[in-house]
């Protein structure tokens, strides 16, 4: 059984790759440097002894990234579980960007994990496998910082709310994790207004629940009550909130 | 700041573990190596592991910190020749434990299981015996290195050799060190301690000495006047004896200090005789590797009870010919002043010293003293490093916090000479931490 993880080479992908190897997981890692990959996955082979293929591709840049990452894979594997984790946001993302930064921003956060997702679903169908992504707290109602991220990443989830209705859980599971704020580079020395989890914490609890069905919910779970908040928030008091 | 996130500098203040040396650093985590890169070349920086050396030899104001403990995978594994690639983040620690669970060891690790492996490069550390395995430096054998003009370099025995031999004790000066191949040994299953107690300290150089080839080798002694040197040599030789033992949680990479201050004399008091009717008996015990290796993981209580005012080891190494001399005038000058030290250790040296690094061929003592800026307690310490420069003596760059440059050059009379072969590889004067800038580095 082979589980990807896409975006794999830090962060909460890194997390995640290290705590399905210590399970015992044959992993195919899938990032845009094949230094960090490479490292990564000599590491967890010597640490945990388990078999860690690599793909080094740019998300933002590749037409069709989900042929590159079946071509990558062994034919007879089984794949069980794929891991969307690649994800991408700027500071500037405050109607500042041109057309090619906005398109970076949806190749990787959007257009990427759709065609991968795509491209994977047949193998993932024979293997009666899992299929992750990940949304993030800033899609929960629109502000006028990290725009386009949180656009696509509603657009992410919109893509999983379509895959749970298409396929039951005994078929495929379909599990969606609305982000809060983690501890990684992405919020290194951004000035939060709540603490961040750390991503080993946030990666045992994904994995734990691989085998738990169908559900899109937050994590950590108390972001929950934040995006309730957020959502009910009058709207003259929500146009002026700054973080 | 770069507007790309992973990029990012967060403001930071950032101590020495000593509590001598803070600062408000900007502090960079890259977690891929083209973040590592990212830095405009001709920004200030410094390289950081775990942050716990004693001086402040990882970060600086103004100096760019690029902390590197994203950098802490195993790369590869011969374990037909004991050779273990690592990334420089790595922890002494973790590399050790992997090592053991495959039969090998890495001989000389500092007390500190955090303490990373590029840390323990850039300082040329010594273990539990550096008479017998030297210095950190013996058990390298390839470098990865990077540097903000040139780039990546590989250098090893064969290639770019005099970076090779100046990383050690460059204090980060040849660049940013990202991953390191060690050679390692055969690991026993345990070490047979024996405990030897010794009446002063010219006892325990006779001690050390007659031991020169146990794999463990220290001491610890009494730093009060009234039983200056009174202590123990720990001399550990390999065993088979397998031990059932749970080793202790790794020391913090910073220990919070107690509200108070817990040694003052009283505390001392306490402390010295409790280690006298503790350890300073003859007798013998067997002891699992790793927990021979990292006794500083008993020791938390010890470090928080240095209190806010922190503590200032002096560490100097006497060559033999001047040891006796150097041992009478040091148990005169604190029968003198004084002074509160907390604890005296002892290790025996048979190397020499190259570029910056503590090695050379006599006995070092490292001397701890709480609360070092108190005059009285500054007033020794100036009193001992001019003791121990008068006597030949080396000082420790990565222990001892309150050497200053004038006091550094007295005591290396060649220290420009070393200092510019160490520049060369950063003639830019890129690479300042607070230790190089204390210094004159």
């Amino acid at each position: 059984m082979t589980a990807i993880v896409i975006g794999a080479s830090s962060g909460l992908g890194r997390a995640l790759a290290t705590e399905l190897a210590r399970r015992g997981r044959s992993l195919l890692l899938v990032a845009s440097d094949e230094r960090d990959l490479d490292a990564l996955a000599r590491d967890l082979g010597l640490r945990f002894g388990v078999d860690c293929g690599v793909l080094a591709i740019d998300l933002a840049g590749a037409p069709d990234p989900g042929a590159r990452v079946l071509a990558a894979l062994d034919p007879q594997a089984s794949v069980d579980a794929l891991l969307l984790v690649a994800g991408h946001s700027r500071a500037d993302d405050d109607f500042g960007l041109g057309a090619g930064a906005i398109g970076q921003l949806i190749a990787i956060n959007l257009h990427a994990p759709l065609a991968i997702a795509h491209a994977l679903l047949p193998r993932l169908l024979e293997a009666r496998g899992v299929l992750v992504g990940f949304g993030s707290i800033a899609a929960a109602r629109g502000r006028a910082r990290n725009v386009v991220y949180a656009t696509a990443k509603r657009g992410l989830e919109s893509f999983f709310e379509s895959l749970r209705q298409r396929h039951r859980p005994r078929e495929l599971r379909v599990q969606f994790h609305r982000l809060g704020f983690l501890r990684s580079n992405l919020t290194w020395g951004l000035r939060l207004p709540l603490p961040a989890a750390e991503p080993d914490a946030v990666a045992r609890r994904v994995v734990d629940a691989l085998d738990r069905g169908s559900f899109a919910r937050y994590e950590p779970r108390h972001w929950a009550l934040v995006a309730f908040v957020l959502r009910r928030l009058p709207w003259f008091l929500f146009r002026r909130m700054k973080d | 700041m770069s507007t790309v996130r992973g990029h990012a500098l967060a403001d930071c203040e950032l101590r020495s573990f000593d509590r001598s040396a803070v600062a408000r650093c900007p502090v960079q985590r890259p977690d891929r190596y083209r973040a590592l890169e990212a830095l405009p070349a001709d920004m200030p920086r410094i390289a950081r592991g775990s942050g716990v050396s004693y001086v402040g030899a990882s970060f600086a104001e103004g100096s760019v910190v690029q902390d590197l403990r994203a950098f802490d995978r195993l790369l590869a594994f011969d374990d037909t020749r004991g050779l273990l690639t690592v990334e420089a983040g790595a922890c002494i620690g973790d590399v050790v434990r992997f090592a053991l669970s495959r039969g090998w060891l890495l001989p000389v690790v500092p007390g500190h299981a955090r303490a990373t492996i590029g840390g323990c490069i850039a300082a040329d550390v010594h273990g539990k015996n550096p008479a017998r395995d030297g210095t950190f430096r013996r058990h390298v054998v390839a470098l990865e290195v990077f540097d903000p003009v040139h780039g990546w370099v590989a250098a090893n025995a064969h290639d770019e050799v005099q970076r090779f031999a100046a990383c050690f004790a460059g204090f980060g000066l040849p660049g940013v060190i990202a991953q390191a191949t060690l050679r390692l040994v055969r690991a026993p299953a345990a070490y047979a301690v024996r405990r030897m107690p010794v009446a002063n300290l010219v006892e325990a150089a006779e001690a050390l000495r007659a031991h020169a080839g146990a794999p463990v080798l220290y001491g610890w002694h009494d730093g009060r006047a009234r039983h200056f040197g009174r202590g123990v040599i720990r001399f550990g030789l390999e065993s088979q004896d397998a031990v059932r033992a749970r080793p202790l949680d790794d020391l913090p990479v910073a220990v919070p200090p107690w509200r108070f201050a817990a040694w003052n004399r009283a505390g001392i008091a306490v402390l010295d005789n409790w280690i006298h009717q503790r350890w300073c008996r003859p007798g013998s015990s067997t002891v699992d590797v790793a927990s021979a290796l990292f006794p500083l993981n008993g020791a938390r209580a010890y470090y928080a009870g240095f209190g806010a005012a922190g503590f200032a080891e002096a560490q100097w190494l006497i060559a033999h010919a001047r040891h006796a001399d150097f041992v009478a005038a040091l148990t005169d000058l604190v029968a003198r002043l004084r002074p509160r030290i907390s604890l005296i250790a002892s290790k025996l040296f048979a190397g020499h010293s190259e570029g910056l690094s503590f090695d050379g061929d006599g006995i070092a003592y490292a001397i701890q003293c709480p609360d070092p800026r108190a005059a009285g307690q500054r007033g020794f310490l100036e009193a001992l490093a001019d003791l121990a420069i008068a006597h030949g003596g080396l000082p420790n760059l990565i222990k001892d916090s309150t050497l200053d440059a004038a006091t550094v050059r007295r005591a290396w009379p060649d220290f420009e000479a070393r200092r510019a072969a160490l520049r060369a590889f950063d003639p830019a004067g890129l690479q300042q931490s607070e230790l190089t800038r204390r210094i004159g580095l």
